[in-house]
């Protein structure tokens, strides 16, 4: 965790540095070449007589105190301004991931290789294209929205077939027109998040789908279901999902 | 001689042989130790060393000289009344440390009402007796020794003073305890040799430690009917920690209501427990009255726990024969037979006991399985008995009920002829019972 | 006498009652050491009496001798039992939930004193199939002592109450008893929720049976009934005790579940200027109590199967019991019975199967959790 951060810091410091390095010397030699044309953001003045720095966002700014402009910040004052707007950055953003954030813009975090074709060393700035980008390795620096929307779809569906499978006697194979949902309504007291424990009906340790087995052979009087059966699967699926965010806490009674 | 002489005589023959008979019991020998009294190794596989150490009482280490001093006692008929009985009459290493007969004989050939538990594994038990009504191997010695039916000596006094003239004894106590013999470490010496009794080392243990071939695939099926359909596992069970095949709970399985007499039982326990009956008080009912039907009852005087009785081990069973607390079944398809139909109706039969729809080819496996929990030194006895109760199997199966096992009681089937059959008022009761329903 | 086919728990009850009344017989100075001894043992265990059958019995008769003759309010003290939520399907596919009503049924007819009246607190039938139904009525009338009948929506929304009405008559009702005014409530109705989504009868049967879906709505006793209610109390003075016979609670405890009656601060209101006003429910499935104001609130067992304790709501006032084995058929239901004390409130015994039974009074609640408390479970639901 403290490897990622440092990792995400060092590769932060880098963009940010060379890109207030490169809005610095924008701002104060005029002109640079580019093989392509990067978007502009605007950057707001300084107030407090020091120097403006913004991330590549476009938005997130942070004043350096006491810089001039054309001075080069300290290795300090730079660790110090790209933890300012990550924080800002996150603070704005809680549910994202900078990278996946990154991966979406059409830019990667500084430290990859770009895919870009530009001779700079910026990596940061989106190029505004609307293409999917999809690349070899690196599996989960690209993800985008219709595989949230795929992943989340199967999700949901299997969990709705376990749902069904649930509040159905027919579908456990019970023979005596009790279903799961009877007991548990909502999936109630089956506290998946106990498991492994020792389950006293099974004397012996158990996970959440031995005792899901246990419960259709006896008060649903069916036929014990094997593990690679996908109603069992969805069942426990079904039953995980209704107790999301609850903290594990294997072995309790 | 005449039609009447000869009659008189058959008769007096047969008082006679009667009378012989009943005295050959009362007077035959207690058993002497041989092999298997010897202590036994803890080295078995499957042996739970956790909880063994858990079962030895601080005050009550184990030592050699103590166990060999047990020993001697447990085979010591001079610890009953007329020297007839010892511990091993009824708890005979030969037939399992126990007498094989459905409840036990003591001095004067009095019968009681209760089948002898194994001393093997005992120190395992949670509580000892059928009742629980002793939490330790100590506390259970006592009682056999003093009551009137077993042992038959009239006080604790009496026993140490007769232990105390025995020259041998003054010096293995002195040597053990440093002390004249006294009942607290005559019970301690006893428990102690019981502790040394732990039989494991069967195959199932070998199975369990790795060895795919020790179970035959009929005994494979068992054990997963063990796990599965017969639901044995909830209240027999086992799991590497404690491997003995019992929760250490009571319940009430049916057995007490094969008898008619179960309820006023019921009510005999509680008139007499209310004249301030102490633990002595308990154990004579137990074992001398027909109040011991009640069972854990009698104990603890709640009312689940009428009828109920402590979940025994399936160890060794082929060499502990006959089974349950009144040794009513002799064959182990007669305790399957019972499960199977769901035990016997009473208002207080335990909830976890239901029909199991059990088929013959399951109860057989079953019974193989349980076979495959004999350890090694009883196995040659153990195969002979097994045998012999799988031919008795094939033809006579009383406790048999095919219909209310596959559930078929309640609703089709004879019953007591009401539209509930046997778990439901009938007919004429309803009729008789005008009860008005709804308002007012 | 004619050939008379028993149960075998009915067979043994009357042995117990043979029992019971030889105690009864004999010699006081034996009767007492009997209750002494037998009371000792239970305070010994720590649990509060009373705890068996016969412990029952003494215990309400200490109630009774606590309370005895008549109150200010000329009510007298009486007892009745209930059983409640049996659910049953046909006996040909599932056998257990007739033995439970059965077991039920047996407990109530052993009761010695026999209770006034027996309350059977609604979803007597799992579909409110006719065949259900007319299986419940059979079971039931194998009670000895009246039985007063409730509806519960498990019986109604099938056919919106015509074979129930036809087999018990009206389902709101009010009777006098011994000095208590008793109101029987249909506090299941339901806003129509089936139409629109033009479901058949056994689709609008099957939704109101399961607990948790959110498509049927909340239950309400309905403006029309609160009307009756405001008139049938209107001839009651306010110091006579009132006793409620509900299904839903008639309080809000959990929305999804519908452990809930939407109009219950209507109802409340109605119930408000009343001194002693106990109400008793079904629906719930569990050991459950609360006290709103001037109401005392008492959740009936199931002789079914156990339920849950919500997540949220639950009042904390209720005296909780432990999870449910599912290895046990019988654990987590039961019967009860209550006591109408002659001071109007109402002490309540849960008669848990398979466990010790738990004696809830009016005291503790009223006091709100400072006398009397029961003791505290080991491992609820949750």
């Amino acid at each position: 965790m403290r490897a990622q951060l440092s990792l995400v810091t060092a590769a932060l410091f880098g963009a940010v540095a060379a890109g207030a390095a490169a809005y610095l010397s924008r701002g104060y030699s005029g002109h640079i070449a580019y093989a392509q044309a990067l978007p502009s953001h605007q950057v707001p003045s300084a107030k407090n007589g020091g120097v403006v720095v913004q991330l590549c966002d476009g938005v997130t700014t942070t004043e350096v105190k006491g810089l001039k402009p054309g001075e080069q910040m300290s290795h300090a004052q730079a660790m110090d301004v790209s933890r300012k707007l990550m924080a800002e950055w996150q603070r704005k953003h809680p549910e994202r991931h900078w990278e996946m954030a990154q991966a979406e813009s059409g830019g990667t975090p500084a430290g990859s290789a770009p895919s870009s074709t530009s001779e700079n060393a910026s990596g940061a700035g989106a190029t505004g294209t609307s293409e999917v980008k999809s690349q070899q390795g690196d599996t989960y620096a690209s993800f985008h929205d219709r595989d949230y929307m795929i992943w989340k779809a199967q999700t949901d569906a299997f969990v709705d077939y376990g749902n069904k499978v649930f509040h159905s006697a027919k579908l456990l194979g019970g023979t005596i027109g009790v279903s799961c949902d009877m007991c548990h309504p909502n999936a109630s007291n089956t506290h998946p998040e106990t498991y492994p424990k020792y389950q006293v009906q099974l004397q012996r340790v158990a996970l959440l789908r031995d005792m899901i087995d246990w419960c259709i052979e006896n008060p649903v009087k069916g036929k014990t279901l094997s593990a690679d059966d996908p109603k069992l699967r969805a069942l426990e699926a079904y039953i995980l999902a209704q107790r999301n965010g609850v903290a594990l806490a294997y072995g309790k009674h | 001689m005449s039609g009447r002489r000869l009659t008189v005589v058959v008769l007096i023959a047969a008082g006679i042989a009667i009378c012989v008979g009943h005295a050959a019991r009362a007077t035959m020998p207690p058993p002497k130790p041989g092999p298997l009294a010897e202590p036994k190794s803890a080295h078995q596989t499957g042996f739970p060393e956790q909880l063994y150490k858990f079962g030895v009482p601080s005050d009550n280490p184990q030592t050699p000289a103590k166990v060999a001093l047990g020993k001697a006692l447990f085979f010591d008929a001079r610890l009953s009344v007329d020297n007839t009985v010892s511990c091993a009459n009824c708890h005979d290493p030969d037939k399992g440390f126990t007498d094989q007969l459905p409840t036990s004989m003591g001095v004067h050939a009095k019968f009681g009402q209760r089948n002898a538990p194994t001393i093997l594994n005992s120190t395992f038990n949670i509580a000892q007796f059928w009742d629980g009504r002793r939490p330790t191997l100590e506390d259970q010695a006592r009682d056999p020794i003093l009551n009137p039916i077993e042992m038959g000596m009239p006080d604790q006094q009496t026993v140490v003073t007769k232990l105390g003239s025995i020259p041998e004894y003054q010096k293995q106590f002195n040597a053990v305890f440093g002390s004249a013999p006294n009942y607290d470490n005559l019970v301690k010496a006893i428990a102690s040799y019981e502790r040394t009794q732990i039989a494991f080392d069967s195959p199932f243990d070998r199975f369990i430690a790795g060895d795919e071939k020790a179970l035959t695939a009929q005994q494979k099926r068992g054990w997963a009917i063990f796990n599965g359909q017969g639901r044995c596992m909830s209240c027999h069970g086992w799991n590497p920690t404690r491997p003995l095949f019992t929760d250490d709970r009571f319940h009430n399985i049916g057995v007490s209501a094969h008898s008619a007499k179960f309820v006023p039982h019921a009510r005999q326990a509680l008139a007499l427990l209310s004249q301030a009956a102490g633990p002595e008080q308990i154990d004579r009912l137990a074992i001398s009255t027909d109040i011991s039907e009640v069972g854990r009852f009698l104990v603890s005087k709640q009312p689940h726990d009428i009828g109920a009785f402590r979940t025994m081990g399936l160890r060794n069973l082929f060499v502990t024969e006959p089974y349950f607390h009144d040794g009513s079944q002799a064959t182990i398809w007669d305790t399957l037979d019972h499960y199977n139909k769901g035990g016997v109706q009473n208002p207080f039969l335990d909830g976890g006991i239901v029909p199991l729809g059990l088929s013959e080819q399951q109860e057989d496996d079953l019974a193989a399985f349980l076979m495959s929990l004999t350890s090694e030194r009883d196995m040659g006895r153990a195969k002979t008995e097994y045998e012999r109760q799988f031919k008795i199997s094939r033809t006579t199966r009383p406790q048999r009920d095919t219909a209310a096992a596959m559930g078929l009681k309640g609703s089709k089937g004879p019953g007591f002829g009401g539209p509930f059959g046997d778990i439901g008022p009938g007919e004429s009761a309803m009729q008789e019972n005008p009860a008005s329903l709804g308002g007012d | 006498m004619a050939a008379r086919h028993k149960s075998v728990e009915t067979k043994f009850y009357e042995d117990r009652d043979r029992v019971l009344k030889a105690l009864r017989n004999c010699d006081r100075r034996t009767f007492l050491k009997i209750s002494a001894a037998t009371m000792g043992a239970v305070m010994a265990k720590g649990l509060m009496p009373p705890h068996t059958f016969q412990l029952v019995e003494m215990a309400n008769a200490a109630v009774e001798k606590g309370s005895s003759g008549v109150g200010a309010s000329g009510s007298a003290p009486f007892r009745f039992a209930y059983i409640s939520d049996s659910h049953l399907y046909e006996r040909t596919l599932n056998q257990r939930f007739v033995r439970s009503i059965v077991k039920a049924v047996d407990d109530v007819n052993a009761l010695d004193p026999q209770p006034d009246f027996v309350l059977y607190g609604g979803d007597l039938a799992q579909l409110g199939a006719p065949a259900q139904l007319e299986q419940g009525k059979q079971i039931l009338s194998a009670v000895k002592a009246p039985v007063k009948m409730m509806v519960g929506e498990h019986d109604w929304f099938l056919d919106m109450g015509e074979k129930w009405q036809e087999m018990f008559g009206p389902p709101t009702y009010s009777f006098d008893w011994k000095g208590v005014h008793v109101v029987v409530l249909m506090s299941v109705y339901e806003k129509d929720f089936w139409t629109a989504r033009k479901m058949t009868p056994e689709e609008r049967m099957q939704t109101v049976a399961g607990l948790d879906n959110a498509v049927q709505s909340r239950f309400e006793v309905g403006e029309k009934q609160r009307e009756w209610l405001k008139q049938d109390l209107a001839k009651v003075p306010s110091t006579t005790p009132i006793v409620v016979f509900s299904h839903s609670p008639l309080y809000k405890y959990y929305r999804n579940w519908n452990f809930w009656t939407d109009d219950a601060d209507e109802v409340q209101a109605i119930l408000k200027p009343y001194d002693k006003v106990t109400v008793i429910h079904g629906h719930t499935h569990q050991m459950l109590q609360n006290q709103i104001g001037n109401i005392s609130f008492y959740g009936m067992l199931s002789t079914a199967w156990p339920w849950p304790y919500a997540p949220e709501g639950l009042p904390a006032l209720t005296i909780q019991m432990n999870r449910a084995d599912p290895f046990d058929q019988f654990d987590g239901c039961g019967d009860g019975q209550a006591t109408a004390r002659a001071d109007g409130l109402v002490d309540t015994v849960y008669n848990l199967w398979d466990r010790n039974p738990v004696t809830v009074k009016a005291d503790y609640l009223v006091s709100r959790g400072k006398t009397d408390q029961p003791p505290a479970p080991q491992f609820a639901s949750y």
